[in-house]
């Protein structure tokens, strides 16, 4: 293969994709469409939030049970008030003045502890015409309310550690068994685990997408050629593994720069996420290093394999419903996931490793997951199977590309195929 | 011709000895049961434009494409410029197919540098050569307008342009007067006598007899995939020609005892003895005092020849 002819053809395919319209709307234009989104979102939610922190954060309370421990409000100039969690909530004795004070606006809520509230536990919360009723849902205000009335029911009946557990009754403290039989305390690791499945999954998706993406630009790059019988030109000049590789390299280019505008969006925020994280949860960087590279070469393999079949259609849509088999495969890590997760370093695993369509997603979840269970070699040899199996691809890929765009009018029995392949 | 040629071209047609450029021995293709090609030889040689003819399926564009590499023979062999069939020397080839495409979308000149590129040319060599192509065949307004927003004649020129964009040793044109007015098929005449002149090898398929006739030096015809006639241009006509002369005169030559019928133009058609050459008969007419106002030896038409040999006409 001739470098120079390689390029030639990748430099012209990369242009001609990332000057259409279509490739510039989906390119900057989805990225434009949900910053906007996202904007108007987050515009209205701060204007929300903004309209609710200059709300009247007063609440008032009737006992008309007589159970409350009132040694919580603190006398303040005539008025009764309790202070908590950026709440004041004002103990009335009149319902008449809390129902003034409602309307006026200068509590927001008044709680009235009904009198057969023992038999009942109802707590009637009165809102102003003006206030929307689900509006009290947002605040802390009705939880503290509970405690106040807990505490108020067990005073001088239980002693005061009986109360706390009755308040908090348990805080879980996890553990974890050692190979040296130590029982070391450790951390909730839900977050943790998260992150370390997050983190797969979402290159796994973004791998996916960018290979239906791309799949997209190489069978119409494909079929464009077969229709237009352009391709009998290129053969006459250059190889078919060199139409292929410099298609490849053309076309995985203007996707990478697509997923490179989106990426850039998401950036910020997952640094941010990463930095806030990192305080109580492992980052898996060593999936996160090894990721562009094995997905690159998971591209130009299930790419290779695309053009080359995408070439044996009579037309676009026939080449699109041939290479969707491709994307099955390269779909199956995600669809046993679950038994990865929970197993990173099993049997599967290892052997989903060195199968090429499954090794990049595979070999980025067990780093994530486990990177202790996976050695060196096996990432290493993981790459080595991928570039194999992509210059192999190529050059059988190159003969199919070959075959099918000659033959055209009848599709090739695969007699004839498996002949031209060998 | 372009100073920016890289490869040593080929100027001297008088003081180099001919050479075969393209050789098939012995090519045979299949595809699936069917026989495209049976046992083919032959030879283009340095310099001339070689008429390779034959009806529609007959297996010119299957043997064009092994020549080219775009297919491979099931058996025999190809050499191109005296070697084994090598992607490096494919540079110093170009093929118009029949079939031809382009990149609708592409503007006209970056289409061209693009294919004048994939033929090894520098980037900026190749957009001298658009350049210079364009102005050639007439479309140097267009160079920035996309292929697609052109009429089929001005897309025919651009493929025709794309063609000898790198100055091909090795040329070749399958079916270039198809959609082209009489104005450019005297264009694409006048590009073809030039490659001849300045010793550039031209392979031209073509169902038009009448082209093969003005341009060519050499001829093969292939019939069924098998090689039917192959040969001097004018040598076949010869050979296929009737024994024939026509003879314009005021004299009545069947009076004269000569085995002749008048024609409806007046003229006379003279059946010539197996043994005498029409050259040799005009003698014998002067001798004999036989006033002769013209003398034209009957030769057959390439058209004819065709349809026989394809008819099954002619042994």
């Amino acid at each position: 293969m001739r470098p120079d002819r390689i390029i030639s053809v990748a430099k012209f395919e990369f242009l001609s994709v990332v000057k259409r319209w279509s490739y510039l709307i989906t390119t900057f234009g989805l990225p434009l469409f949900l910053a906007l989104i996202s904007g108007t979102v987050l515009g209205a939610q701060t204007y929300f939030l903004t309209q609710r922190a200059s709300e009247s954060s007063a609440f008032g309370l009737i006992d008309e049970a007589d159970v409350l421990d009132e040694s919580v409000f603190e006398d303040d100039g005539g008025v009764r008030v309790w202070k908590v969690n950026a709440l004041e909530i004002e103990l009335y004795d009149s319902l008449d003045a809390a129902k003034g004070d409602l309307e006026a606006g200068l509590i927001r809520a008044l709680y009235v502890v009904e009198p057969d509230y023992l038999e009942t536990g109802v707590v009637r919360a009165v809102q102003s015409e003006k206030t929307p009723l689900l509006s009290m849902h947002g605040t802390t205000v009705e939880p503290v309310l509970r405690s106040l009335l807990r505490r108020s029911l067990m005073a001088d009946r239980l002693d005061d550690e009986v109360q706390e557990r009755v308040i908090t009754p348990a805080y879980f403290v996890r553990t974890r068994l050692t190979p040296d039989g130590a029982d070391v305390v450790g951390v909730d690791e839900t977050i943790d685990l998260l992150v370390r499945t997050a983190i797969p999954l979402f290159l796994g998706v973004l791998l996916l997408t960018a290979l239906l993406s791309a799949s997209g630009y190489l069978v119409q790059t494909v079929s464009t050629d077969k229709e237009s019988k352009v391709v009998e030109v290129l053969l006459s000049s250059v190889t078919p593994e060199e139409i292929i590789a410099g298609k490849l390299f053309g076309l995985g280019a203007a996707g990478l720069l697509q997923f490179a505008v989106w990426s850039s969006m998401v950036v910020f925020v997952a640094m941010s996420a990463s930095a806030a994280l990192s305080s109580f949860v492992t980052i898996p960087w060593g999936a996160i290093a090894v990721a562009p590279l094995l997905f690159v070469l998971g591209y130009l393999f299930m790419g290779s394999l695309m053009l080359a079949t995408a070439a044996l259609g009579a037309n676009a849509a026939e080449s699109q419903k041939l290479t969707v088999g491709w994307a099955m495969l390269a779909i199956l890590p995600l669809m046993v996931m679950v038994i990865l997760l929970d197993e990173p370093n099993g049997f599967l695993g290892q052997l989903m490793t060195w199968i090429p369509f499954t090794s990049p997603l595979t070999v980025i979840l067990r780093l994530a997951v486990d990177s202790s269970g996976i050695a060196w070699w096996e990432v290493a040899g993981s790459m080595l199977v991928l570039v194999v199996s992509t210059w192999l691809s190529i050059r059988v890929g190159a003969r199919l590309f070959r075959v099918g765009f000659l033959l055209t009018g009848s599709r090739p029995s695969l007699a004839e195929l498996w002949r031209q392949a060998r | 011709m372009p100073a920016y040629v890289t490869w040593p071209a080929l100027r001297s047609p008088d003081t180099l000895p001919p050479v075969g450029i393209l050789a098939f021995r012995e090519v045979s293709k299949r595809f699936g049961g069917r026989v495209a090609l049976d046992d083919v030889s032959l030879e283009v040689s340095r310099g001339e434009v070689f008429g390779l003819m034959g009806p529609n399926g007959a297996g010119k564009t299957t043997l064009i494409r092994i020549g080219l590499d775009i297919l491979r023979a099931d058996e025999g062999e190809v050499s191109l410029f005296g070697a084994p069939l090598d992607r490096s020397t494919l540079d110093r080839t170009a093929y118009l197919p029949e079939e031809r495409g382009v990149y609708a979308r592409a503007k006209v000149a970056e289409l061209l540098s693009y294919l004048g590129r994939l033929k090894g040319l520098k980037p900026a060599d190749s957009r001298k050569a658009a350049a210079h192509w364009l102005e050639r065949v007439g479309l140097s307004q267009v160079a920035e307008h996309r292929v697609g927003s052109l009429s089929k004649g001005m897309t025919q020129k651009v493929q025709i342009a794309a063609c000898l964009l790198s100055d091909p040793e090795l040329c070749v044109l399958d079916e270039p007067f198809s959609g082209l007015d009489p104005i450019n098929v005297a264009l694409v005449q006048d590009l073809i006598e030039e490659r001849r002149a300045s010793g550039l090898t031209t392979l031209l398929s073509t169902h038009l007899m009448h082209q093969v006739e003005a341009l060519c030096d050499r001829v093969a015809l292939i019939h069924e995939g098998r090689l039917v006639v192959y040969g001097d241009l004018e040598e076949i006509r010869r050979r296929y020609s009737p024994h024939e002369v026509v003879v314009w005169t005021s004299m009545d030559l069947a009076e004269l005892g000569v085995n002749a019928v008048r024609e409806a133009n007046g003229s006379w058609r003279v059946f010539l003895p197996e043994t005498e050459t029409a050259a040799g008969y005009l003698n014998e007419l002067i001798r004999s005092g036989v006033l002769i106002d013209r003398y034209e030896p009957l030769v057959a038409r390439m058209d004819d020849i065709f349809v026989n040999l394809v008819s099954g006409g002619v042994e």
